[in-house]
């Protein structure tokens, strides 16, 4: 049985989904229309001749797929290590009462706010020397990548998943304790799996964070073409007469993708809901 | 929430074992943030800009007093602010009813969260660029397109980012952090204890009533929660100003002034010194912000 304001409740819902995702729809719009298209002063919400070649023009530019490949695995890193610590520290700052926590929460907020601009000369001479000592994790490396998305990324994974892990009720805990279970055990078999879903919103803010650095790749990868990452391919057209706009909106769509992949392989988990777990 | 006192005596291998599971993250963290920060603090009190080398020294606070009568970064900060609190505000209120209408089962729903959601996945570059040029542009953007097909061809066409450029980059802000403020609440409201509100229905309470004492008391946290994590990020937005007006018409906001002061001005000193700057301010609102969100850091004082 539906009652009739749950029905109009639903249309709206659909409606406002609609005109949220319209501007989407318009970026693969216009990365379809042919090139006359585009910067037609009468713009139409459909094409009749859609093309691929805004994509074409994007994948023939070199190295497209390693830029690509470049960014998906600087991403899976950060989002396992960030994942990883932040999951122990969020367990720490909730858990434990020790001295000068509050002081630490602060901190881990103001980290989050210092002006990245302002870091990037600092931290180039920074990853310069670690680069003398690791390779790997010098510039023109993509550890270099690696080490400052975790580090940018982690107080804010710690802050957002503080939160789950207080939701969790420390009856529980003291259950399983009870039990006999040891710390160790209850944290991998009864927090782990609370946990999931703010875990799983926590890996696509970091994996997302990641994912649309510009400014780290330009600083940092320098000379090493091969080890560039994706939003620098973009870069390629534009051009000081006229910008590729077809080429862009192509570029731009192919790099909302693997986000896009991620987020939906993820969301069932998301959605599972923190309730329904702690219920059952 | 009761959190566990350390019992009285403990030695410090106890109380370090405490602290164990927050060495990974805190290492790193202090490492690749805080030790470049030094070095801003460091080099914001020389002398030194790239374009003339030969000058390098010493500066004592020559470059704190520049960035203080500086009317450009007093104008960049009042910007900051109002487009913080703005973005913030507005999404997180637009977050609020759309995660209520999805916090229903309905058919279609997993696609409809999808579409709601998509926009914070889109390159923030990418997004920017998408309102600037596909939206916002006087003679082929959508807008204007749509102005058409409504009024006929004789509909004022504005040019919206020159008429009113803030709106502008909220606009195009709000829209990709909605539905970051939106997954939040409704990982808030799946949280919420469905007895208490089946109990309320059957006690004849009303679906506002449910809203007013049950659901958005529960969801203060997640409000809150929010509103810190949207603040951090929009203070320190750049890809928006930078792509949609390039700071100009009264739009540039502080990491726009800094990275203009670094990469433009190449004064490493008088950039080094605004961040310094922007890091202390940002202290100062972040501690009065703890202490007005209080509830987050309930369970500490408790």
């Amino acid at each position: 049985m539906k009652r009739p304001h749950r029905t109009v409740a639903e249309i709206v819902t659909v409606l406002i989904a609609a005109v949220v995702a319209f501007p989407l729809y318009w970026m693969v719009l216009t990365a379809l229309k042919p090139e006359g298209e585009v910067l037609s002063t009468s713009p139409r919400p459909w094409t009749l001749a859609p093309t691929l070649d805004s994509f074409r023009r994007v994948l023939d530019v070199q190295n497209f797929g390693r830029y690509f490949l470049n960014s998906v695995v600087v991403a899976l890193i950060v989002v396992f290590f960030a994942l990883l610590c932040a999951f122990l520290a969020a367990i720490a700052l909730t858990r434990f009462r020790f001295r000068g926590r509050t002081v630490l929460l602060v901190m881990l907020l103001v980290a989050q706010m210092a002006p990245v601009e302002a870091l990037t000369i600092p931290l180039f001479f920074v990853m310069r020397s670690v680069g003398d000592v690791a390779p790997v994790f010098g510039l023109n490396h993509l550890g270099s990548l690696v080490l400052v998305h975790l580090a940018f990324g982690l107080p804010f994974a710690i802050w957002m998943l503080r939160g789950f892990v207080a939701a969790v009720p420390v009856e529980l805990e003291e259950a399983a304790t009870l039990d006999g279970a040891s710390r160790f055990r209850f944290t991998w078999q009864v927090l782990f799996p609370l946990v999931a879903p703010g875990l799983v919103a926590t890996s696509v803010l970091s994996f997302i964070h990641a994912w649309n650095d510009f400014l780290f790749a330009k600083t940092f990868i320098i000379s090493a073409s091969e080890q560039q990452t994706l939003p620098l391919g973009i870069l390629a057209f534009f051009k000081p007469d006229q910008n590729d706009w077809g080429a862009i909106m192509a570029g731009s769509t192919l790099m909302t993708i693997p986000v896009l992949i991620f987020f939906v392989f993820v969301q069932r988990r998301l959605v599972s809901g923190l309730a329904g777990a702690v219920k059952g | 929430m009761p959190t566990q006192a350390p019992p009285k005596g403990i030695g410090a291998a106890a109380r370090w074992a405490r602290r164990a599971p927050l060495l990974p993250a805190l290492i790193f963290t202090i490492a690749v943030t805080q030790l470049p920060f030094v070095a801003t603090l460091i080099i914001s009190f020389l002398q030194w800009n790239s374009l003339a080398p030969e000058n390098r020294g010493f500066a004592g606070l020559d470059n704190y007093i520049a960035v203080i009568t500086d009317p450009n970064l007093r104008s960049s900060v009042l910007t900051t602010v109002l487009l913080t609190a703005s973005v913030v505000l507005i999404s997180l209120l637009l977050g609020l009813g759309i995660a209520l209408l999805l916090d229903r089962k309905f058919r279609g729903r997993g696609l409809v969260r999808t579409m709601m959601i998509a926009p914070f996945l889109v390159v923030p570059v990418a997004a920017a660029l998408l309102w600037k040029h596909a939206l916002y542009n006087p003679e082929y953007g959508l807008f204007n397109g749509v102005l058409k097909w409504i009024f006929g061809e004789s509909a004022a066409q504005p040019d919206w980012i020159s008429t009113m450029p803030l709106t502008a980059v909220i606009a195009a802000l709000v829209w990709q952090w909605t539905p970051f403020m939106m997954l939040i609440l409704l990982a808030g409201l799946q949280s919420r204890p469905q007895d208490a509100v089946e109990a309320a229905f059957i006690d004849g309470a009303t679906g506002f009533q449910v809203f007013r004492y049950l659901t958005l008391p529960h969801l203060r946290q997640y409000l809150e929660l929010g509103g810190l994590l949207g603040s951090i990020y929009i203070v320190q937005n750049f890809d928006a100003v930078f792509t949609i007006t390039s700071g100009g018409l009264g739009t540039a906001n502080l990491p726009y002034t800094i990275y203009q002061t670094f990469y433009q001005a190449h004064d490493y000193g008088q950039a080094s010194a605004a961040g310094v700057v922007v890091v202390i301010g940002s202290i100062l609102i972040a501690s009065f912000a703890l202490r007005a969100v209080s509830s987050l850091l309930r369970d500490e004082v408790k």
